[in-house]
Formats: C-alpha cells, structure tokens, sequence
C-alpha cells in the first residue's frame, strides 16, 4: 500500500494542500500552531474516518468554511485507488473512486494506518479508558470487523443501561434479553482483544528487550477481571456463558447502580516490568519504552498479517523521546521501507529517518510548502 | 412571488423522506402541469389510503377489511408464524414466494434507549392469538442488528415455555451476493458459523 497524492481542503486550519508524499518518509516541519498535526489528522481520518484527536467531526471543519474534504490517491495491491472523505453540517461521507462508498468495509479494504502521538506515550501511566482505546485501535487494524462488532457491543451495552436505570421495574425476561445480547457481542470482543494480544504480547517484548536498556523483562496481557485463568482457553461459546454468569451475579448491583459493572467495557490492558506493575514503578523513560515496543510490534505484526506495511503517522514524538531511544525509532523508521510521515518542530532530531528521497515540507500558519529536492533541511 | 397554493405543496412534499427542497419544487410543478385527472386521482389515493388502510385485527399488518388477506386465505399453513419487526419486512418475505405461513407484525423491536419496551409492541396481542393452539412453530425473523437480536431472545424466552417450536432466522451471507461484495463482519461471522459437508 502506498500513498501517492494528498489532497486537503478546508481541514482545520489548512485551507489548501496538494502533495506527492515520498514512498518512504515525508517530513512536515515547522513552529508550534502551523498546522503539522492537522495535516497528519487528516491523514489519519481519511484512512480511519476517525478524528485523532477531536471530540467532534465539525470541529475538522475550517472556520468560516461549509466543509471538509481529505483524498488521497492510493496505490493497493497493484490498482490505483481515490478514497476520500468529506465533512460537512458534522456529517462525513466517504467515497471510493469517486462513488460514494456503500459501506465502511468496502472503504477500508486495505488502506491501514497506525498512528504514534506524544499522547501514546502517556498511555502506560494512564487510566483503563486510554489503555483500552489504545488496545481497540491496534484490533480495529488487524481486524477491520471489529469496527462494526464493537460498535454492537457500545450499542447493547447502552440498551442494558438504560434498561437498568428503570430500576426493579424493568421485567426480569426483558433484562434476561438484553443480557443474553450484551454477552454474545461481548465474547466477540474478547475473541478479537485475545487474538490481537497473542500475536502482539511476544512481539512487544522482544523489541522492549531491545530498546529498554533494562534487565527485568517487560510483559503485555489481557485478562478481563471475572473470568480468570479460564480465559485463555475458553471459546466463544463458553465466553458468552462466562459472562452472562458474571452478569446474573451482578444485576442487583447493576440494578442499584444504574450501569453494567462487568464486561469488555471495563477490562484493562496490564502492563508489567519484571512481574511489576509499569503503572506503579517504572520510570518515564520505561514507560515510554515500552509504549515504543508496543508500535513498533503493531507495525511489524500488521506487516506479517497483511502482507504490506500500514502508512505510519508519527506527530512529534522525538522531541518526547531520550536520544538514545529516539535514535533507535529513527533507525527503525528507515530501515522498516514503511511510507512514514512525522512531524516536528526541530528537524534536526528526525534527520535519523530522513533519506534522498525524504520529501520536507514546511508548514506555516495552515500553508503546506514542499522544499525544492536540492534543498534538503 | 410564487403563489401561496403551490408553495404550501412544496412544504407539503419536502416533509417525505429523502426529499428536498428542490425535489419537491419539481414534483409539484409536475403535478400542476400533469395532464386530466392526475392531480385528483393524486389526491383521493392519499386520502383513501388514510381513511381505507389500518392494521389487521389479527397479525398487524396492513389491510383495507377487518382480516388481512394473508390472514384470510384458507391455503395458507396455520401452524406456522412469522414474526417481523415491520409490514415493509413482510414484504421482503412475501417476494421470496417460499413461505407460506401466517404473519405477525410487531411493529418496531425492543429498544431502551428509544424508550420501546414490549409494551409498545404487538407482543400481547402474539400471546393472545397464540391461545387458540393452532401454531406450533415460530419463525423469528427480526433484524440481525443488536435490537432485533434482543426482541427475538426475548420472544424466546416466553415461546418456549408455551412449549412451542420457536426459530430463527439464519444470518450470513447472502445467497447470490457476491463474496467480495459482503461486510467484514457478515463474512466473518459466516466464517465462523461454517459447517462441515
Ligand atoms: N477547525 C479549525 N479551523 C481553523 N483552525 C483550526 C481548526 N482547528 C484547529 N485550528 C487551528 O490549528 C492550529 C493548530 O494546528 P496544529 O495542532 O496542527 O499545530 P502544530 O503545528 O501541530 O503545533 P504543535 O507543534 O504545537 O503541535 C491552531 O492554531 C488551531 O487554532
Ligand atoms: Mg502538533
Ligand atoms: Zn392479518
């Protein structure tokens, strides 16, 4: 998969960019409040009609302007193809050839992205709702069904809550319903987070072993809390069971409360240093370490899945790492052959992942300039 | 100034769903100039299907007679029913000319967060016609979308206990589609619903 045009249009502060990235790494530079991470975040939506970071698709809008739009012209397994998406009245549309798209799959056929922002790096000392987030993305790129399967869980999950809250007058066999519902959507989910972990946990710390400077081992691991050592067995069938008995074992609590205390909804990724939780005892430098083997896994994983690297979208992340880890992603950058964009506010310290074929561009107050090819940073 | 007749159409027909204001513009200039009796006939068919249609008084779908003509034709299987969120579903199924059971429409599925609980479906009223004991089976064909799974576990938990047959309809790809063309998910879940040959 490859990029080879971008074009933005009224995306947050960019009023107008045209580019032809490098197949390998494209550099945005430039002063704080420029606009580099908007560029990368259109990017990223159009690959995951996601924003990366707001709240709401109006927010993408540029001010004063009716709508947004983000195309980009991909090279897929031989064929070129346009895939765009607009926004406009906080409704987005996506479109693929030029057609609008029938549905989110067909979109996402084969254009995958993973993003690394100076947030990732915070996710180790985080609450459970980043960690899980971060989990969630890195599913929804192995397995693009999960986009849709999550979705049901999020919605069933809503209707049992809200069915809750009716209290002892909900009627038992209608909350049995809607258990039942919240269960099966909910084993799906582990099914998915238990398959994504198998293959990214051994992944993760063998590349922390190599760039953590640190002896004791690091470990990654799902374990939703009500289903102990059964988990890793267990099929789907016998997931689903699990947690309808979790959920029958709670309903009086839940009834108290108002809202489902067991489920997918509340797991958390553990994150361990030397058996240790990370959370509680490792220090910044490991804390980001580990995040860094983390996506460096991710990467290397979708690679042997698919077949083909994902576009790689680093927003200012040198700048947060020590040089020596710093150098190492930088190195890693331009040896893995992935098509990378970053950012930064100094270029000095990602000129480690810059080649000849390196496109710079300077970014200015919303203008995206290329720098002429013999006029490298 | 366009006259107030014609706009007050025009406001009249953007109200339709997947209409706008152009749309409506067009289709009523078309019915002003339309040639005869278009623009009466027009008229009496809307006003007749408001005052002439209603639901069935036995399985809720539509009809212009007090039974609906599915339920009324004697070559029809008593002993099976299907249930359906919707009159437009019952359609989908009637074009398939395969089934040749009864109906019941619910009228919508079992939705807390849109405030749609049993009470605001035609699930008494299946209780109630099941009594005659003439159906032994059950065919639940509600949506596969989370709603419709729910209604349909519902309607099982109170079917079986009457000791009745109760199905569900099955979901995966469909027949004729083309592989390439289904969602992941769907595909997905085909995968892992395979069977052995
Ligand atoms: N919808 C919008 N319309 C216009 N401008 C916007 C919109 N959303 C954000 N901006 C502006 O974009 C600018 C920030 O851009 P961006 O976050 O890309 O900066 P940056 O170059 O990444 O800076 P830093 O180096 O500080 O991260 C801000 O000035 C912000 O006000
Ligand atoms: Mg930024
Ligand atoms: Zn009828």
């Amino acid at each position: 998969m490859r990029l080879l045009a971008l074009h933005v249009q009224d995306f947050r502060n960019l009023p107008q960019v045209s580019l032809a990235p490098s197949p390998h790494a494209t550099i945005a530079v430039g002063q704080n409040g420029q606009g580099k991470t908007n560029l990368l975040e259109a990017l990223y939506f159009l690959a995951t009609l996601k924003p990366l970071r707001a709240g709401r698709l109006t927010e993408l809008v540029r001010w004063g302007t009716q709508g947004a739009r983000v195309v980009g012209r991909f090279l897929l397994k031989g064929a070129e193809r346009e895939i765009a998406v607009e926004v406009s009245g906080g409704v987005r549309q996506a479109f693929v050839d030029g057609k609008k798209a029938s549905s989110l799959e067909e979109y996402f056929g084969g254009v995958s992205v993973v993003a690394f922002t100076p947030d990732d790096l915070e996710v180790v000392k985080g609450g459970p709702d980043a960690r899980r987030t971060f989990l969630d993305r890195a599913v929804f790129n192995r397995y693009p069904a999960f986009l849709k399967e999550s979705r049901d869980y999020a919605r069933a999950l809503k209707n049992r809550n809200r069915l809750l809250r009716e209290g002892p007058a909900a009627e038992p066999a209608y909350l049995d319903a809607y258990d039942e519902t919240l269960a099966k959507a909910g084993a799906r989910v582990y099914v998915r987070r238990r398959a994504l972990m198998a293959e990214l946990a051994p992944r993760a710390q063998a590349t922390f072993a190599s760039i953590g400077r640190t002896p004791e081992p690091a470990a990654y691991g799902y374990h939703p809390s009500h289903l102990g050592q059964d988990f890793a067995e267990a099929d789907e069938a016998g997931l689903v069971d699990a947690l309808l008995e979790a959920l029958a074992a709670r309903r009086k609590r839940d009834l108290e409360r108002g809202f489902s205390s067991v489920g997918p909804h509340v797991d958390d990724v553990t994150v361990t240093l030397g058996g240790r939780s990370a959370r509680a005892y490792a220090s910044q430098g490991q804390q980001r370490a580990l995040v860094l083997g983390w996506k460096i896994a991710e990467i290397e994983n979708l690679h042997a899945a698919m077949g083909f690297l994902p576009l790689l979208l680093l927003d200012d992340v040198s700048s947060e790492l020590d040089p020596e880890r710093n150098a190492y992603l930088m190195s890693y950058l331009a040896s893995s052959g992935a098509q990378v964009f970053l950012t930064t506010t100094d270029a000095t310290l990602v000129r480690g992942a810059a080649a000849a074929d390196t496109l710079w561009v300077d970014v200015h107050a919303g203008q995206v300039v290329p720098r002429p090819a013999d006029a490298p940073a | 100034m366009t006259p107030d007749p014609l706009n007050r159409l025009v406001a009249q027909l953007a109200k339709l769903p997947g209409i706008g204001e152009k749309t409506a513009q067009r289709l009523a200039f078309h019915i002003l100039r339309a040639p005869g009796e278009y623009a009466v006939e027009l008229s009496q068919a809307i006003r007749e299907v408001k005052e002439k249609v209603h639901l069935c008084a036995r399985c809720y779908s539509l009809t212009d007679s007090e039974l609906c003509g599915f339920c009324r034709d004697a070559r029809r299987e008593e002993k099976v029913l299907c249930v359906v969120e919707t009159f437009a579903d019952l359609m989908a199924l009637e074009r398939t000319r395969e089934y040749r059971g009864r109906y019941h429409v619910l009228h919508g599925v079992l939705s807390p967060l849109e405030g749609v609980g049993p009470e605001q479906l035609r699930i008494k009223e299946l209780l109630e016609r099941l009594n005659d004991g003439k159906v032994e089976e059950i065919i639940l064909a509600t949506n596969p979308d989370v709603e419709g799974e729910a209604t349909a576990l519902y309607l099982t938990r109170l079917l079986k206990p009457l000791g009745l047959r109760v199905s569900r309809i099955a979901q995966g790809l469909p027949m004729g589609g083309d592989l390439e063309y289904a969602d992941q998910a769907t595909l997905a879940k085909a995968l892992s619903a395979r069977r052995e040959l």
